[in-house]
């Protein structure tokens, strides 16, 4: 065998998808369920309360912010997730020893967690536009950008789950950081209503950057610009995609 | 082919605290039968993790057909099948499409694998299982299991890290069964054991470790015959002054009528004792035999028993 192991990074690949396919309940359905609640609670009752932002009527204007919180969040679990189970659970031996390269191995976790990312986060913006209309200005845009963040964020999870030695430590990273970066990024308002000392603070939060810009992608409008949006989305997966590989090159955490 | 399977020169290995191995080296010939005996600890599962890739080595040389294992990893992992010393967990996937997966990983499209995990299901006894996940089936299953994900890819080698730890006597002798007509069909095997009497039946070569070092190498007859410790049993009457002269040359002791005589060889002494007993009058009650075993020598090396 010489090149890439094409049929390896497949099965691999497949396997990372079929994994949380098969447990779906766990996987797809808790971000599609609470998306919905936020849906039928702020559209059917606070919203009639809550003045529209930038024009936009609050129960839409939130969407995106849902639907990135959904993608962003499912990405990285995945494959953290994948990872130390395939760690605590002796399954990390059998793809080690197999004539797959770091890079084949990285490849295959990201990807199963990109299409994670993206299967929930187009199943929310689904939600959206059947539930109440969501108009979607660019859709390739948005599509185009959903994949950017599940791959960003996919391979933050491949990092993490390779540092990690329990699920303490990932559900720290998930409930310390990812969480409230995400209700700080804008999710629920337009940084715009906030102090000015809190409009700074919110942009070193990469994922206002996330929010905001597929905002623009599905309701046209945004805080700061769209174009820098997309660089930070594209520079974290550049980051967290070149970090994930060289770790797991260099078989520090996996490897005694 | 002259190249060997597996060529291990001067591997070193420290874990954090540990050092593991302090320069193991060992060849093993294509076609080989060759059995890693050493106490818990001894660095065993370390020589086959390096080997496999799952440990990163400190210093020398490893390889399979000739070719490194680190920059030839590609080729070197296709040659092996490994069947690891600890059981995975599974609970996404029915046993049957693990196997596939595993095929997969080695570059085999689940339609090339399939007549291959269709046999491998039959002969180890899991085709009723095929559905089943991991953790639905027994110790002795789940080291079947580990068996067909060894051999899915056909590898040229296999290395098996205590196949029969934990189970019944039955099923050990129908994997030792197999484990014969898969070397007779021309498999290199390596195995560690815990089970001097696997090794003795199964291995043409022993390898003995302790300490991280190869302290004795040769065939179980060998091995027992250089040192190992038989004896020779005598019970007589008769014992005279002169007979201590005669037997000058021997290393015996003798207690109540009873001589013991400790040999290498028992077949070959046994003759010429009896012989110099009869000639100075002795009356022989009884003779008998004590061989030594591989736990004997086992036991001499490394100052401990295997368990
Ligand atoms: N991951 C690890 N981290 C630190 N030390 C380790 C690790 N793995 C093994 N060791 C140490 O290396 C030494 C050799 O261990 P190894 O597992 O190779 O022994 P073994 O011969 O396979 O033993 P056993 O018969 O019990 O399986 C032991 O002292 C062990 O404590
Ligand atoms: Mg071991």
């Amino acid at each position: 065998m010489t090149g890439t192991n094409w049929v390896g990074l497949y099965t691999l690949t497949k396997r990372e998808v079929g994994r949380f396919f098969s447990v779906y309940r766990q996987t797809v359905l808790p971000g599609l369920i609470s998306s919905g609640l936020y849906i039928l609670i702020f559209g059917f009752t606070l919203e009639q309360r809550i003045g529209e932002i930038d024009g936009v009527p609050y129960t839409l204007f939130i969407l995106p912010g849902l639907i990135m919180m959904n993608t962003l969040t499912n990405a990285s679990s995945n494959a953290s997730s994948s990872m130390l189970q395939m760690k605590l659970l002796q399954q990390l031996p059998d793809i080690l020893t197999a004539p797959l390269s770091s890079l084949e191995l990285s490849l295959a976790y990201i990807i199963g967690g990109t299409v994670r990312g993206m299967v929930n986060g187009i199943l929310v913006l689904l939600l959206g536009v059947l539930l109440i209309d969501m108009p979607v200005h660019h859709p390739l845009a948005t599509l185009g950008f959903i994949f950017l963040v599940s791959w960003a964020f996919s391979s933050m999870g491949l990092l993490l789950g390779q540092l990690a030695d329990s699920w303490d430590q990932l559900a720290m990273m998930q409930n310390f950081f990812l969480t409230p970066l995400s209700f700080l990024g804008g999710i629920f308002y337009s940084i715009k209503m906030l102090p000015d000392w809190a409009q700074q603070l919110s942009l070193v939060n990469p994922i206002y950057y996330m929010i905001n810009g597929l905002r623009y992608t599905v309701l046209g409008v945004y805080d700061s610009s769209p174009l820098n949006s997309f660089l930070m989305a594209l520079f974290m997966t550049i980051l967290f995609t070149t970090a994930a590989i060289l770790l797991m090159k260099s078989g520090k955490k996996i490897k005694q | 082919m002259n190249v060997p399977a597996v060529h291990i020169s001067g591997l070193h290995k420290s874990y954090e605290d540990t050092k593991a191995l302090c320069g193991v080296d060992l060849t093993i010939k294509d076609g080989q039968f060759y059995g890693l005996l050493g106490p818990n600890g001894a660095g065993k599962t370390t020589t086959i993790h390096i080997l496999t890739g799952l440990v990163l080595k400190n210093e020398g040389i490893t390889e399979i057909y000739g070719k490194d294992i680190v920059k030839d990893f590609r080729f070197t992992r296709s040659q092996i099948g490994i069947a690891h010393q600890e059981l995975p967990i599974d609970w996404f996937f029915p046993l049957e499409k693990l196997l596939y997966f595993h095929a997969g990983y080695y570059g085999i499209t689940q339609k090339k694998a399939k007549p291959r995990v269709e046999e491998l299901l039959e002969r180890l006894g899991l085709k009723d299982k095929r559905t089943s996940r991991l953790r639905q089936l027994s110790g002795g299953m789940k080291r079947r299991y580990q068996l067909a994900k060894a051999l899915v890819h056909d590898p040229k080698i296999l290395i098996l890290d205590e196949p029969t730890a934990g189970i019944d006597v039955e099923l050990r002798h129908e994997l030792w069964d197999y484990l014969r007509e898969l070397h007779q069909n021309g498999k290199t095997i390596l195995l560690t054991t815990h089970y001097i009497e696997e090794a003795e039946l199964l291995c043409e070569k022993v390898g003995i470790i302790d300490k991280g070092k190869i302290i004795k190498e040769g065939s179980p007859a060998d091995l027992t015959r250089e040192l190992g410790k038989a004896g020779i049993n005598v019970h007589i009457t008769g014992w005279n002054d002169e007979l201590k002269n005669a037997f000058s040359d021997y290393s015996y002791t003798l207690e109540d009528n009873r001589l013991h005589f400790t040999v290498r060889d028992p077949e070959e002494v046994m003759a010429s004792i009896i012989q110099i007993l009869s000639n100075h009058g002795c009356q022989i009650h009884s003779v008998s035999t004590e061989k030594s075993s591989l736990e004997d020598v086992f036991l001499n090396l490394t100052g401990k028993g295997i368990n």
